[in-house]
């Protein structure tokens, strides 16, 4: 990697259990997408997420979120099992995301974009326009885009737009926070800029879930990082351990070390 | 400019109120058509300009609305008031019944599903005996213009103050969010079908009222005007020309087209229809925002916004 490394940060203590999921699997057709994958992260840790491309990344915080239906498995938040309950009512008992493609709403400003999240999230949000601004602006100053609240969401640039993803996923209040590849396509400055917004997140008791590309970066934000490899689980430990498997280097690893 | 818009419209509405004082009556009965149009326009804008889910199921409202009113008064001698009420009831139920399955479609399925609506209610409807089976009912006759034009007026003025609710409350942000974006707007919790099936509800209501209006006004009612999706058509196209999901676009454009196809009927009756529909293309060619976008750039407006349009949709 050409970026500086980045220090790894003691890891926050860890809390009761925020999201689990157990046996979770997802079949597209013939193809097995998940399979049979357990998963737990506690309130104030953080899960690195990793694996090739078409691993089942994707797919599984689809599940998570409530996007997609798994096809066996249970999806459980704070202890009770979710897999009937609707995306939205998902987004109001405390789990946000953020989209690898991402999903600004066209018409709208910065701050309209952000004060939806304010308005619908955890326990269906601020109820008053006019406090969900407020906290909408809270977040935007948080995320660094205080200076282009009026501006359209259509006019950010990349790393701009991903801040917006940002700062929408937090207005939420989520208390489970997926992100997914918020770092892909950003230059090794701009991730450097992520990274640093993700630590100040970590230290509000959030559970987070990060998939993503960049090893360093991720090494230095999880707690823990899980390997996906054809929809399946081959490694689920610490850092360290995970990033010396055999295994892991071989699936993923193995072909981007330099 | 932005905030002498309302305080303008509400000079405007009062000034309207007046209208029937030194108006002819030709000119009375042409507002209350507009009128009606523009409340019909304006519902259409709750769900299709903010919730961005085209219908051409709304024409289904306006005639339960019509036969609301119309069975009531014809078969039954009930009062006008009474009318109205059995007509929004019945297209509030319409719309439950018929948006907690179709509002699960997305784009032009919802927009096909709708269509067939029309075809529907109109073999119910030629079928029923209550409603005089496909001969159609003949209500009592009132000769007050006045009233009727001061109705139409209070309704569209109703209807666009929901809207302006709309526009500016965390509701009207839901819609817009699922306009934008139905699945992002879901996993940040908006219950998208419950804002879009209460959208069409919302919509329903003030169609069927401009429905019983029209039918009492008009005093006849038959299911091939009640039912009738060229109606639906218009709303579409006027509430697009002034600007979908703006709060007065909506109300301006349906004025502007009613007056258009107005002048050119007067004028050259044969060919009205057919530079009607030019002015309708060549409004979508150059200003596919509506005339609100045009109205909203204010002196940054120049040629060049109308080439751009063209570009854009590679014309």
């Amino acid at each position: 990697m050409s970026a500086q490394p980045i220090p790894h940060d003691a890891a926050p203590k860890a809390g009761r259990t925020v999201i689990e999921t157990r046996g979770l699997t997802r079949r597209f057709g013939g193809l097995v997408s998940v399979n049979n994958v357990d998963l737990v992260i506690a309130e104030n840790e953080t899960l690195g997420l990793i694996g090739p491309n078409g691993a089942g990344k994707t797919t599984l915080v689809n599940m998570i979120s409530g996007t997609l239906a798994p096809s066996e498995g249970e999806v459980l938040f704070e202890g009770q099992v979710i897999n009937d309950v609707p995306a939205f009512r998902r987004a109001h008992l405390g789990i946000a995301r953020t989209f690898q493609v991402m999903k600004p709403f066209h018409g709208m400003t910065v701050l309209e974009n952000v004060t939806v999240g304010a308005l619908f999230g955890r326990n269906g949000g601020q109820k008053n326009m006019a406090d969900a601004r407020e906290k909408a602006r809270e977040w935007l100053e948080f995320t660094g885009l205080g200076g282009k609240i009026e501006i359209n969401a259509d006019s950010l640039g990349g790393p701009d737009r991903k801040r917006l993803e940002f700062a929408k996923a937090l207005a939420m209040e989520p208390r489970l926070l997926l992100l997914d590849e918020v770092m892909a396509g950003l230059n090794p400055v701009e991730v450097t800029e992520v990274v640093e917004l993700i630590k100040k997140i970590r230290g509000q008791g959030r559970a987070l879930l990060i998939i993503e590309h960049v090893v360093a970066a991720i090494r230095s934000l999880s707690d823990r990082i899980m390997v996906l490899h054809h929809g399946e689980k081959i490694a689920d430990d610490d850092p360290a351990t995970v990033l010396e498997d055999p295994r892991v280097i071989e699936a993923y690893l193995g072909k981007r070390r330099q | 400019m932005k905030r002498f818009i309302l305080p303008a419209a509400i000079v405007i509405a009062v000034f309207m109120a007046f209208i029937p004082g030194f108006a002819s009556d030709t000119m009375i009965q042409f507002w209350i058509n507009a009128l009606l149009l523009a409340t019909l326009a304006q519902a259409w804008n709750i769900l299709g300009g903010f919730g961005g889910y085209v219908s051409f199921g709304n024409s289904v409202f306006y005639g339960l609305g019509t036969y609301g009113t119309g069975i009531a008064m014809a078969t039954y001698h009930l009062p006008f008031g009474v009318g109205l009420a059995i007509g929004v009831v019945l297209a509030v139920i319409g719309a439950a019944v018929v948006g907690l399955p179709i509002l699960r479609l997305r784009g032009p399925y919802f927009a096909i599903a709708t269509l067939g609506l029309n075809g529907a209610m109109l073999a119910i409807f030629s079928n029923l005996s209550i409603a005089n089976k496909n001969i159609g009912l003949v209500l009592p006759l009132t000769r007050n213009d006045t009233m009727f034009y001061e109705l139409s007026l209070g309704l569209l003025v109703l209807c666009t103050a929901t809207v302006w609710w709309v526009s500016r409350s965390r509701y009207g942000m839901g819609l817009i969010a699922i306009r934008e974006d139905e699945d992002a707007a879901g996993t940040m919790g908006v219950n998208a079908t419950l804002y879009k099936v209460t959208a069409l509800i919302l919509a329903s209501v003030f169609t069927a009222v401009a429905g019983g209006i029209h039918a009492y006004w008009f005093t006849f009612v038959d299911p091939a005007s009640a039912f009738d999706s060229t109606l639906n058509v218009r709303m579409v196209i006027m509430c697009v020309f002034g600007g979908p999901g703006t709060v007065f676009g909506p109300v301006v454009g349906s004025f502007v087209l009613s007056a258009v196809y107005e002048i050119l009927a007067a004028q050259i009756s044969t060919a009205a229809a057919l530079l009607f529909g030019l002015v309708i293309v060549l409004a979508v060619i150059f200003m596919p925002r509506g005339l609100a976008d045009v109205v909203g750039r204010g002196r940054a407006l120049s040629w060049r916004y109308f080439v751009r349009n063209i570009t854009e949709n590679r014309l």
